[in-house]
């Protein structure tokens, strides 16, 4: 196994796409512009790493204006989202940065802010019906994810067994993207063929809830072979269920999970391989492209290219998975195992 | 048996009829999901309950004076993640002093609570629902979107609460759940045989006549809420050990599942009545389904919840049935009793009187 | 019956000092001024009576005296040095207890726990078997006899006082407040309650003794204190007073007797038949008509279930058998609102449970059942005129009140059952229901009581009097059923009825035949 499987084909792929486009845009530094940075909620690590990539690239372009990092309490994230994108347009801010989290009920809300004038760029988790948002900086192509998730669990099984998903919550919208696409690469290869997804469960990300559930699991499929978690929580609970109760020589645990979380099982066999993307890059790109529309340097047409600093030129694009919306793809991520997840924990 | 029924305490009545309704659940379960009575279900719940039982422990010992404690759950995430970091950042420090610390965390916030309610007056639902929010307000503060992870806990933390003290064929009783119900009986024991005790009963049961009766209502009701909170932080210490991953979630929905294994249990939410070993079978009970429902096939992902609440409430009745029928069938035993007694009696007299 | 002095101790305590003395007391609230210069001694061995009309200041001066209220002028004295009595705590310390009327227990804890529940002096660990056997001790002590194991809930009335006594008693009592303690007990329960009165008091215990059966008051007290209007108007020994002069002092007039019998105003025309009504193991075979104008009195000890028919008849808890026929047509009765759309009303006996809403203002009570007709054109209450309803029955009823917009639960006993009575006489039933209509109120309230009952009938309403008070069954009543257990002993005109027959009837000792 290599120690850094780096999926470029799709990004290379979506490269040739830039050069029919039209001139690639430079972005002008020095214009003095507010924006809002808004999480799903707040408290989770890997969203205060997106807020260092923003404060990279806020720094780096010289804004003269306000960077803010706002989010609801965890109990209130939806009420809490549409809340903030409200007062955002009232307060005239230039661009909004959103993790969805509140399906298509965010919406109205979003596109009152559009009228307003306010950009809205969608991160990490966007508004799926694609409405009242501008453009959605992807962090890998939902497609890719799919297809990492059901290699890793094909090279787990070793191509023959079952697998069941511990998703987060029932609407989360990247989440359920995934998991559809994954489904669709399990069906639609016959290199996947032995392996049986045999459910999906949810653990509402939260520790408890996803613990008794992977245990759950266990109960209900004692042929299971690996449990397929994408969620940070999710992995992280799954792969201490299955140490606890000393099943990690049966079963093991894969999917999206933070190195510095993850060293551990990792390391002691729990689990083997699980990927990531980097969340600080993602943090920067979208204060790139929020950046650029906010200041009217961007338009937001398909096709329009520019360039985000030190991570290279990005295009706006058709995005696969919600037809008539557009996204930014970031890629490209990086699968874990035993021998890379130690440098990456520190 | 009846004469064992008719020594029975109605509390102790009470706990016969919910491990009926237990017994009851398990084969329902049993008779619909394959593969299920084993010695894991026992360990997975009893597990799993640990931490469920203090702090429907910590709730008992609210509703008991006739108040209610929604501030829990945001209690135990803070306690879980405060005491996470105080050992992450100091991985010298020993059992012993971790749980005071989680203990006394838990317990001042019970103490705010407690100001609140006992000598401010306000009522504690109103108060807990805003030390809810707050306590979680000041845990994402606190927290600085960091969370505590496994990596960084020391080992004996992590594999406390599975630590297997005593196997018996499949069934682990696992450190865990052993220390829960210790706790459980301590404070069981407690309730029932320290005088000090009886003041919350009183004060729930009739607060005007406890006032009356020279008991100092206001202190009582601080110390409830002070000794709840503590209990929480204890839970708080047990969450840590078990998940060893803390977001700013931790504990979410604890507040209202303690309430609901409280009133399962038989706690009367209006006060004066309830035991905290009627709250460990509660419990018991509501994690018993809530685990047992994701076996279920037939019930899908979103129903669950509401087939949980249905499940629920059907256990609450069952056992309140079955309770008023045991009580029922007593009386009416006792009754029969004593008039046989009195017409012994009185055939004894008219003896006496030809005599 | 008043005159010779009897009871010997007297002559001795009253050389000794007194235990507790208030010397120049008053208090007020607000602007209102519920006692002034209020001076009472209270010796060792006595049973030292208190009477007064209601809102006469009783209840302020056991709350001074118990320490739930501060005097705002004056001084209390125990043992004749000064103390501030800051609490019900601090009054226990001293060794000062009351009990009332509607007895203070929790009713999940059991006899025993009761008991003990406020003893401090005892360590730590609740020792059950001894706290059982003292619980015992003290409920013999007072000649009561009853599992002190059983939850209190299940308690009755006088049982309940038992044990508030036996608590007091656990703690050492030197000042036993007793506060209308007879009002809801039997006759047989009242007699034995006034001996364990007598009994503490020749312990050396000083008892305070609140009445408004005079009777009473003359049978136990060895002195006696008056009081109006918040002012101390007489103490004598119980020789030196006439019950004429008593009820003079209290109501500050001469008042005619009370119980002069009015002329009957029943029509032949039914208003309620009830037949064969049965609740199974409460009453059974329940019958009788109440007609148009007539007062019907039900007699009975407590536990005759006569309130319990009352109940199913308003719908609280239906029977399980029977008819109910209202002006002549058979009506089911499943809910209150069934009774009041047919008519009828029920006045409660137990007023803070099922009778007033204590925290609202006497307007909004007096409204309460009747809001249908307080609305405005857009269908919101109109204030005006349900001050408007309110006020005519505060002139009407005597109600003794600065404001309709006071609250209930400001108002004494009397005026509190006055409030009630508007409440329902506001809904104009045919057929009204009263259970225990003066029970522990004052002379005065208690013959404007009768008056509206009878003006009531003689409007061509049909009442139905619950009462366990003989002397106001024989005046009021146009004829008297008598229960007994659940059971309908039988039905006596008023030419016939005397207080011997109906107790005979009540405790069983005759059948009608018998006893006509």
């Amino acid at each position: 196994m290599t120690s850094r499987k780096t999926l470029g084909l799709t990004a290379a792929f979506m490269m040739g796409g830039a050069s029919i486009a039209s001139a690639q845009t430079t972005l002008e530094a020095g214009q003095e512009v507010d924006m809002v940075l808004l999480p799903k909620f707040l408290g989770i690590l890997v969203f205060d790493q997106a807020n260092e990539g923003a404060q990279e690239a806020h720094a780096e372009l010289g804004n003269p204006g306000e960077l803010l990092f706002v989010g609801p309490t965890p109990e209130n994230s939806v009420a809490g989202q549409i809340e903030i994108m409200t007062t955002s347009a009232t307060q005239g801010q230039g661009a909004v940065m959103l993790s969805n989290n509140a399906g298509d009920q965010i919406a109205p809300a979003a596109m009152a802010a559009q009228e307003a004038g306010t950009r809205v760029v969608t991160w990490d988790s966007p508004i799926p019906g694609g409405e009242g948002e501008d453009v959605f900086v992807a962090q890998v192509d939902f497609g890719s994810i799919g297809v990492v998730m059901a290699d890793m669990a094909h090279s787990i099984l070793g191509g023959e067994g079952q697998m069941a998903v511990l998703s987060a919550t029932p609407d989360a919208a990247n989440q359920n993207a995934w998991i559809a696409s994954m489904q669709e690469a399990l069906e639609g290869d016959a290199k996947y063929a032995g392996i049986e997804l045999v459910d999906i469960v949810y653990g509402d990300d939260q520790a408890e809830v996803s613990y008794n559930r992977a245990l759950s699991l266990v109960d209900q499929y004692p042929d299971l072979g690996v449990i397929m978690s994408p969620t940070t929580v999710g992995i992280q609970a799954a792969s201490k269920a299955m140490q606890d109760e000393g099943l990690c020589d049966q079963i093991k645990v894969s999917g999206l999970g933070l190195p510095s979380e993850m060293v551990s099982y990792t390391m002691n066999g729990c689990a083997p391989e699980f990927a990531l993307w980097d969340f600080r890059d993602l943090g920067y790109l979208t204060y790139y492209t929020a950046y650029g529309m906010a200041t009217g340097q961007l338009t937001g047409e398909l096709g329009e290219s520019f360039t985000a600093g030190r991570m290279g030129d990005y295009t706006i694009e058709e995005d696969p998975g919600r037809p008539g919306s557009k996204r930014i793809l970031m890629g490209p991520f990086t699968v874990y195992t035993a021998e890379n997840v130690e440098a990456a924990a520190q | 048996m009846l004469g064992l029924v008719d020594r029975m305490s109605p509390q102790t009545l009470r706990i016969l009829a919910l491990v009926i309704v237990l017994g009851a659940v398990i084969l329902f379960f049993a008779a619909v999901v394959p593969n299920y009575l084993n010695g894991r279900l026992f360990n997975r719940v009893s597990s799993s309950v640990a931490i469920m039982a203090l702090i429907a422990t910590a709730q008992t010992l609210v509703i008991i004076t006739r108040n209610i404690d929604l501030s829990v759950g945001s209690t135990v995430g803070f306690v879980a993640f405060a005491t996470g970091s105080l050992v992450t950042n100091n991985p010298e420090i020993g059992p012993v002093i971790l749980v005071a610390y989680a203990m006394a965390l838990g317990a001042m916030f019970g103490a705010i609570n407690g100001v609140l309610v006992a000598f401010a007056k306000v009522p504690s639902i109103i108060v807990t629902l805003g030390t809810m929010a707050l306590f979680r307000s000041a845990l994402v503060e606190f927290s600085d979107s960091k969370s505590i992870s496994t990596a960084n806990l020391p080992e004996w933390l992590i594999s406390f609460p599975n630590t297997v003290l005593l196997q018996w064929g499949q069934l682990q009783f696992r450190a865990g759940f052993v220390a829960a119900v210790l706790v459980v009986i301590v404070v069981h024991i407690a309730l029932s045989r320290l005088r000090a005790a009886r003041k919350l009963y009183a004060i729930g049961s009739n607060p005007e006549a406890a006032e009356m009766a020279g008991i100092d209502t206001r202190k009582t009701v601080f110390v409830a809420f002070v000794l709840a909170g503590a209990l929480a932080g204890l839970a708080g210490f047990m969450f840590l050990a078990r998940f060893g991953t803390i977001t700013v979630v931790a504990g979410l929905g604890f507040e209202l599942k303690s309430v609901a294994a409280a009133v399962v249990g038989g706690v009367n939410i209006f006060g004066g009545s309830g035991t905290v070993i009627g709250a460990l079978i509660g419990a018991i009970l509501v994690d018993l389904i809530d685990t047992s429902l994701v076996r279920w096939q037939l019930v899908s992902e979103f129903w669950r919840e509401a087939v949980l609440g249905i499940l629920i409430l059907l256990a609450v009745a069952a056992d309140a049935l079955l309770n008023r029928r045991l009580v029922a069938a007593r009386q009416a035993r006792e009754h029969r009793r004593a008039e046989e007694r009195i017409a012994a009696e009185l055939a004894g007299r008219a003896k006496g009187q030809s005599a | 019956m008043a005159g010779q002095p009897r009871h010997g101790a007297i002559e001795v305590s009253r050389l000794a000092e007194p235990i507790l003395e208030l010397r120049g007391v008053s208090k007020s609230f607000g602007m209102t001024l519920a006692l002034t210069d209020m001076s009472l001694a209270l010796l060792p061995g006595e049973v030292h009576g208190l009477v007064g009309e209601n809102g006469a200041g009783k209840s302020t001066m056991i709350k001074i005296m118990t320490g739930v209220h501060q005097p705002t002028g004056g001084r209390i004295e125990v043992d004749g040095a000064a103390q501030v009595i800051s609490g019900p705590q601090a009054a226990r310390a001293l060794g000062i207890a009351a009990i009332y009327q509607e007895p203070m227990v929790f009713p999940d804890l059991d006899v025993a726990e009761n008991i003990f529940i406020s003893s401090a002096s005892q360590g730590l660990w609740l020792r059950r078997g001894e706290q059982r056997r003292r619980a015992q001790d003290l409920i013999a002590r007072i000649g009561m006899a009853f599992d002190v194991d059983q939850i209190s809930s299940g308690l009755t009335l006088a049982e309940q006082q038992a044990v508030e006594i036996a608590r007091a008693l656990s703690e050492d009592v030197r000042v036993l407040i007793m506060d209308e303690p007879t009002a809801s007990l039997s006759a047989h329960e009242a007699a034995q309650l006034r001996r364990i009165a007598r009994t503490l008091a020749g312990e050396g215990v000083a008892v305070v003794y609140i009445s408004h059966r005079l009777e009473e008051v003359f049978e136990i007290a060895d002195r006696v204190t008056v009081i109006r209007d918040g002012a101390h108007v007489s103490t004598r020994p119980i020789g030196e007073v006439t019950s004429e002069g008593m009820i003079a002092e209290m109501v500050g007039r001469e008042v005619g007797n009370y119980f002069t019998k009015a002329a009957s105003t029943a029509t032949a025309e039914p208003a309620l038949e009830v037949a064969g009504l049965t609740r199974e193991g409460t009453f059974e075979d329940i019958g009788f008509t109440l007609h148009k104008g007539e007062v019907l009195c039900m007699a009975g000890l407590v536990g005759a279930r006569r309130t319990d028919v009352a109940l199913s008849i308003f719908g609280v808890a239906p029977a399980s058998g029977g008819t109910i026929r209202v002006n002549g047509r058979e009506t089911a009765i499943a809910d209150p609102s069934a009774a009041m759309a047919a008519g009828i009303a029920y006045v409660s006996e137990d007023r803070r449970k099922l009778g007033l809403a204590m925290p609202m203002p006497i307007r909004a009570n007096v409204t309460v059942a009747t809001l249908g007709a307080f609305l405005s054109r857009w269908g919101l209450l109109d204030a005006a005129r349900e001050r408007d309803a309110a006020e005519a029955f505060r002139e009407r009823l005597n109600i003794r009140t600065p404001d309709v917009e006071l609250q209930v639960g400001m108002l004494s006993g009397g005026n509190q059952q006055k409030v009630m009575l508007a409440k329902w006489l506001n809904m104009e039933p045919d057929i009204l229901i009263f259970d225990e209509p003066t029970r522990g109120i004052d002379v005065g309230a208690k013959a404007e009581v009768h008056d509206l009952i009878r003006a009531f009938a003689a409007g061509g309403g049909a009442a139905l009097v619950i009462s366990s008070d003989l002397p106001e069954v024989l005046a009021l009543g146009d004829r008297i059923l008598v229960m007994r257990e659940g059971q309908q002993m039988g039905v006596l005109g008023a030419e016939e009825a005397t207080q011997e027959r109906i107790m005979a009837l009540a405790t069983g000792q005759a059948t009608l035949k018998e006893a006509s």
